[in-house]
């Protein structure tokens, strides 16, 4: 019994390192380029609707392969393509604590989905007693600031992006 | 007639809480402002918008309770206040979760509660998606959308209907319901949609603010993207908010090269400790 879960799980890290490779179209015609870096040497055009294999991000840049050429295009050019990803990530850190039975909130665990639908939100009765446990796990600030200096995470000083101008015509 | 309609949903909102003490609120305080909020429906006080907020988690957690893993549930709050302190409301008594739920979803509440479900969470591949999502929900608790909505008269406006009641006997079981019946409402119409381009859009700019790589958002919405609609785990999230496709093209006219300057910090060990199993 024990085996046959363990190949289970087995089994699903293979299939989500098989399906981790997501695919794309390009959003509209742009470049690819050698590095993800504005300035970086161009190595090809993406026609707009062209097809492409997303191999991984870096920021604000996607590695793609493509039938005109592989290198790296700006995320927001692409858009992956809906029924890519995998159904389910099954990974170490959550694999452990996504088999885990919920605690407190009563919920059976015969339907794939828990907690958090229409029905469920509708059904639902407040609980204080959550909410008390969730108020023990606050940080102070003193905690965050802690928490962004040993990140090695520092302020930067960033306006608001501007809402996009009333596009006329579109 | 409308602002009349106004006043009641919101006083209905500020006045119908439970009996619990940390919820108990002056009955007079709320009678007076439903006399003043008719000259000013947005000013609802910080301790008003707070007692709504803490009553509208504790409807979310109802329906899904927080995970078991106090570790996870410790580190969500420190990433999420450490981006909090980088908006324009450092001071609210923010407050982070992660729900049980294979739902793939995130919530705020007035007042800075901020609960992110486990199915989401599960599908991040770093930090900084976890950053821009939080920053998303954060904007939503600093622009008051949830308010904006409230006083759309969306879902508590039924509740007013029985708001002469409740002035005259007081707090009652019957009213608090209604009020819970509201939230339930406004959760599952969502917010207005140009809110929820208007989160994005500032959810990038906190999270690059508190050092991260701002294309996390972007991340988590093209991972989004290539999900089926029809997938049960997102039908509330995708019923609720524009489509992936639109938010991206909106980011993408927003965005462009501006936060190239900015590439930022990969953070914390923890999200590869706990998430991702590293």
């Amino acid at each position: 019994m024990k085996i046959r879960y363990l190949i289970g799980i087995c089994f699903l890290l293979c299939a989500a390192v098989a399906q981790a490779q997501d695919s794309g179209v390009a959003a509209r015609a742009t470049e690819i380029l050698k590095d993800p870096s504005a300035d970086s040497a161009v190595v090809g055009r993406l026609q707009e609707a062209a097809a492409v294999k997303v191999h991984a991000r870096q920021g604000g840049w996607m590695r793609i392969e493509s039938a005109n050429g592989n290198g790296w295009v700006r995320l927001l050019a692409i858009r992956t393509t809906i029924g890519s990803a995998p159904s389910t990530q099954a990974r170490g850190g959550f694999l452990s604590f996504l088999s885990r039975p919920s605690t407190g909130g009563g919920q059976t665990v015969t339907t794939g989905v828990r907690g958090l639908d229409k029905e469920q939100i509708q059904n639902a009765r407040p609980n204080t007693a959550e909410l008390q446990k969730m108020a023990g796990f606050a940080a102070s600030k003193p905690e965050a600031e802690r928490f962004g200096a040993s990140a090695g995470l520092s302020r930067q000083q960033i306006g608001y992006l501007k809402p996009p101008a009333a596009s006329a015509g579109q | 007639m409308r602002i009349r309609a106004i006043a009641a949903a919101a006083t209905l909102a500020i006045a119908a809480l439970p009996a619990h003490a940390q919820f108990r609120l002056d009955l007079n305080r709320a009678i007076d402002t439903a006399k003043n909020i008719g000259k000013a429906t947005t000013q609802m006080t910080e301790a008003q918008e707070i007692d709504l907020g803490k009553q509208w988690a504790a409807t979310l957690l109802g329906a899904a309770p927080l995970m078991a893993h106090p570790e996870l549930q410790s580190y969500v709050n420190a990433l999420g206040r450490w981006i909090s302190l980088h908006s324009e409301r450092p001071d609210l008594p923010w407050q982070f979760g992660v729900l049980e739920s294979d739902n793939i979803n995130a919530f705020a509440t007035p007042g800075g509660f901020i609960l992110v479900t486990k199915g989401l969470v599960a599908r991040m591949k770093s930090e900084a998606e976890l950053a821009g999502v939080l920053g998303h929900e954060i904007t939503h608790v600093i622009q008051k959308h949830h308010l904006k909505a409230i006083q759309k008269g969306a879902g508590l406006q039924a509740g007013a209907n029985i708001l002469s009641e409740f002035t005259a006997k007081g707090r009652n079981q019957a009213v608090a319901d209604r009020l819970v019946g509201g939230i339930k409402e406004l959760m599952l119409r969502g917010l207005d949609k140009d809110d929820e381009f208007e989160s994005d859009r500032m959810g990038v700019v906190l999270a690059a603010r508190a050092g991260y790589d701002p294309y996390g958002l972007p991340a988590v919405l093209q991972m989004l993207n290539a999900m089926s609609a029809s997938d049960s785990e997102l039908a509330l999230m995708f019923s609720t908010h524009p489509e992936p496709s639109a938010r991206l093209d909106t980011l993408e006219r927003v965005m462009g090269s501006q936060l190239d300057r900015f590439p930022g910090r990969p953070g914390s060990r923890q999200f590869e400790k706990l998430v991702l199993g590293k």
